[in-house]
């Protein structure tokens, strides 16, 4: 059997990645996922720890720099064959690059100088830096909306058009894979996706809430002021 | 090169039966794998996963049958022919086992959350069966003519 068929029982043992953004629950804790990729291989299972080392925000500490980034690219790249994979650590380092240039322009600050990140993209945007959406919105049609939901002050927003961005492009990379390690891969990165998802929704419900419990209190101290006169 | 021939006539006898076993063998262990995976996070239906599974083993069958059709004395005369058909109808099979236990992976995967879709979802394997059934009937039809 090919590797195409590598991973059949793991990847039909898991829920339908769609229905992860229509639950309610989430269908597959971290702990049942974790269980399940016990089937993988332990090279495959390294391969995805450094990926997902690379691309989740929450194994990031607040002092890591761009120098930190770049190694873990290149962890991350070493040894990998599948042109998939590769092509979804490139993408995804372009889009935080392209992000964290256009929230660098918003601060007033300019292009930082060397080598700042490990994307393809970062002489064409300190050549492009005045640009606002550095001539790359042929590129990355995404742009320009990203640019006005930055412009706007409007983070929330911002967050979930990336996580929107960064699911279709998994959607268009897992159309090629069914079985595979790419499969799981690319599986576990949209589950990642729908845990932000699901924390940026906690997030605002948490603010609806504050919101909703302030009018409530001001209601009440009106009442009880009226009371007490 | 009498011997050879020979060798190539009995080859092209067993050639459908021994990769119609390997297509059903495989095309069938794909499925299955996917049935038991689709067993995990279904909470029913199991009997259907486990049938669909089983789809690939007709190859085996078809193969045995064409194996019979062509089997006779092998000569030198009708070696050549016995390997031709025999061979290319074994290659034929075995693609449709292979390609077939992964459409059937694919239906159950689909179907497991989807019940509604379970039939649709079948039809790329019963087209592959189709084809497989194609290269069945014309390996008899083909093998009558070799004397």
């Amino acid at each position: 059997m090919s590797d195409r068929d590598a991973y059949i029982a793991l990847v039909t043992s898991l829920p339908r990645p769609e229905r992860l953004f229509f639950a309610k629950q989430p269908p597959l804790s971290r702990l049942r996922l974790d269980r399940r990729l016990s089937d993988l291989t332990p090279d495959d299972r390294e391969t995805l720890r450094r990926i997902e080392h690379l691309l989740s925000w929450s194994s990031y500490g607040m002092e890591d720099d761009a120098a930190v980034s770049a190694a873990r690219v290149e962890a991350a790249l070493d040894g990998l064959e599948s042109t998939t994979l590769r092509a979804i650590i490139e993408e995804r380092v372009d889009l935080r690059t392209v992000v964290a240039a256009l929230r660098m322009r918003a601060k007033g600050e300019g292009p930082p100088p060397g080598k700042w990140s490990a994307s393809r993209l970062t002489r064409h945007l300190a050549e492009n830096w005045n640009d606002p959406v550095f001539r790359l919105d042929r590129r990355l049609p995404w742009l320009p909306q990203a640019a006005k939901l930055l412009e706007d002050r409007d983070p929330l927003g911002l967050e979930r058009h990336m996580l929107d961005v960064t699911f279709r492009q998994l959607q268009r990379h897992g159309a090629r894979h069914f079985f595979d390690f790419e499969a799981v891969v690319i599986y576990v990165l949209k589950w990642n996706i729908f845990e932000r998802w699901s924390r940026s929704d906690a997030r605002a419900a948490a603010r609806r809430f504050e919101a909703l419990a302030d009018e409530a209190l001001a209601s009440f101290d009106e009442e009880d002021l009226r009371g007490a006169a | 090169m009498t011997e050879f021939m020979l060798v190539l006539g009995w080859l092209g006898i067993f050639a459908p039966m021994a990769l119609g076993a390997i297509a059903s063998i495989i095309g069938c262990a794909i499925a299955g794998q996917a049935s038991i995976g689709a067993m995990v996070e279904a909470d029913g239906g199991y009997g259907r996963f486990v049938g669909i599974s089983a789809f690939p083993s007709t190859f085996v069958i078809y193969g045995i049958v064409i194996m019979f059709s062509l089997n006779r004395e092998v000569t030198p005369e009708n070696a050549a022919g016995l390997f031709g058909v025999g061979v290319l109808a074994a290659v034929a099979l075995l693609y449709c086992g292979i390609w077939q236990g992964r459409a059937c992976a694919t239906a159950i995967n689909a179907s497991k959350e989807k019940p509604e879709i379970f039939g649709l979802s079948l039809a790329p394997a019963a087209i592959i069966e189709g084809f497989g059934v194609f290269a069945f009937v014309f390996a008899l039809v083909i093998s009558a003519g070799i004397s």
